[in-house]
């Protein structure tokens, strides 16, 4: 053992591993921007991964049928009950009214915003292995426009932010996520605000959480939660998910929110990034 | 005598370049499945490079391991460099320990292997999750990191049969080239090959 700490192979795979943590240095420094030697294996290994992906969601889904079969029958049976009962209330015209009025809110959100710049539709290159939170890559980079914390979406609502960006591939962070914060309010009363955050357990079952809420809330289950569009980093009026179930935090002092995501994340297979939009903080640009 | 001791030790490095060959082909694949999907896999970057060390070339395994490590930033959404730099150090004390203390058996490496499996996956949790102090972060540790590592464990007994066959293949087997036609020939003779590979013709 002596001999081989006083050996010149020692010195050499000492210098190796200090090398490596200079890289490491260097990649800390790069503020979003993945470092060369990352685009370069992400560009060569993105066909391999895009065509990989395909094959494994396939085979995911398929066996999840056969896994969860009782459960999609329990489902289906709760659907059917619920299917009557939708059908008992679209014989009451004041619900139809109330009903008709909520899609046109969730549709104008769509019409009022001209001023998103988008870029081309991104197709989910993967997720990241082993993540709790479903972080994912894309097949779209710096090169096609994108930078670092720009929103990603799909048509039905916010799906999360650009963390890291290489040339042709970049990785999303969602809002199942800890360590993404957005101030949220909701779309129906324009009152009541608080903070979409992820969390470990509603990540579990791809739910994310609204923390921070009054106490005099007016909430209440099927809310939509839209971006309220202070922090400049996301665009005003842009839904993120409805509310779900209401309770009090661990502690017990302040409010939380279950939030369902309007995308279900774990299925998406493309997105739409927003390069830029009215209200976007400077140093974001 | 001469000229066979030649061709022998030309054969032998064809060899070695095949078996490293085969060893990146098989470390590509593992980075295409564990950046497959959705489901919780396990982290086949790693028993690789440690077999791999076990009786290798030192420089070669510890730069294998590095370039594993690096995969697993990438696919793993880690900082890059940061498995790179834990692979680097199991792959030195890996081959450290198997040069002047264990013998290269089954139990070793399946040890070896889960005790690197279980840093790695223990050092990411502190790291990632448990130092920023989410909310019921331990369930993190039990639910992901746990599991990760398991499967890990139970996917290098296999990974070791493979290389294990990639390294009988080299040791123990010959490789021929028999039944070339003549223009085949012609082309391995241009082109030398006949001096270094067995090649017999129809």
């Amino acid at each position: 053992m002596r001999e081989f700490l006083k050996s010149t192979r020692f010195k050499v795979l000492m210098s190796f591993l200090a090398f490596l943590v200079g890289i490491m240095i260097y990649a800390v420094t790069k503020g979003g921007y993945s470092v060369s030697g990352v685009s370069f294996i992400n560009t060569l290994t993105k066909p391999v991964r895009k065509v990989s992906n395909g094959i494994s969601m396939r085979f995911e889904r398929g066996l999840d049928k056969f896994r969860n079969a009782d459960e999609y029958y329990e489902e289906n049976q709760q659907l059917k009950s619920q299917l009557g009962e939708m059908n008992k209330k679209l014989t009451n015209y004041d619900a139809l009214v109330a009903e008709n009025e909520e899609l046109k809110k969730f549709v104008s959100i769509k019409e009022e915003h001209s001023d998103y710049v988008l870029s081309v539709p991104c197709d989910v290159m993967g997720f990241v292995t082993n993540d709790p939170f479903h972080s994912f890559t894309i097949d779209k980079g710096s090169e096609d426009g994108i930078l670092p914390n720009c929103p990603v979406v799909t048509a039905e609502g916010l799906v999360g932010i650009t963390i890291e960006v290489s040339k042709h591939v970049s990785t999303v962070r969602t809002i199942l996520s800890p360590d993404l914060s957005i101030a949220a309010v909701c779309s129906s009363s324009n009152a009541d605000s608080g903070i979409i955050e992820g969390g470990v357990v509603p990540a579990e079952e791809n739910m994310t959480q609204l923390i921070h809420v009054s106490p005099s809330h007016k909430l209440k289950s099927g809310d939509l939660m839209i971006t309220s569009g202070t922090s400049g980093m996301f665009p005003k009026d842009y839904p993120i998910g409805t509310v779900e179930s209401i309770g009090y935090d661990s502690n017990g002092l302040s409010v939380t929110a279950r939030i369902k995501p309007c995308t279900d994340i774990t299925r998406l297979t493309s997105v739409i990034v927003i390069t830029d939009f009215s209200g976007k903080r400077e140093d974001k640009k | 005598m001469r000229l066979r001791t030649t061709r022998e030790q030309r054969i032998l490095r064809i060899k070695v370049i095949l078996r490293w060959f085969l060893y990146y082909v098989l470390i590509f694949l593992s980075f295409v499945f564990m950046t497959s999907g959705t489901w919780l896999k396990p982290l086949l970057l790693i028993p690789i490079p440690i077999f791999i060390s076990i009786d290798n070339d030192q420089y070669g395994s510890v730069f294998t391991g590095a370039l594993c490590g690096f995969l697993i930033d990438i696919s793993c959404g880690k900082l890059f460099g940061y498995n790179a730099v834990l692979l680097t150090i199991f792959c030195i004390a890996t081959s450290v320990l198997f040069e002047l203390y264990l013998k290269n058996k089954f139990f070793n490496f399946l040890l070896i292997s889960a005790a690197a499996a279980f840093i790695q996956c223990w050092l990411d949790y502190k790291f990632y999750y448990e130092m920023w102090e989410y909310e019921d972060v331990g369930r993190v540790f039990r639910r992901v990191s746990l599991r990760v590592w398991l499967y890990t464990v139970i996917s290098s007994a296999g990974l070791r049969s493979i290389l294990s066959l990639l390294k009988v293949m080299n040791t123990k087997g010959d490789m021929k080239i028999i039944n070339v036609s003549e223009k085949v020939m012609s082309v391995f003779e241009v082109t030398s090959f006949t001096d270094i590979l067995d090649i017999s013709q129809k």
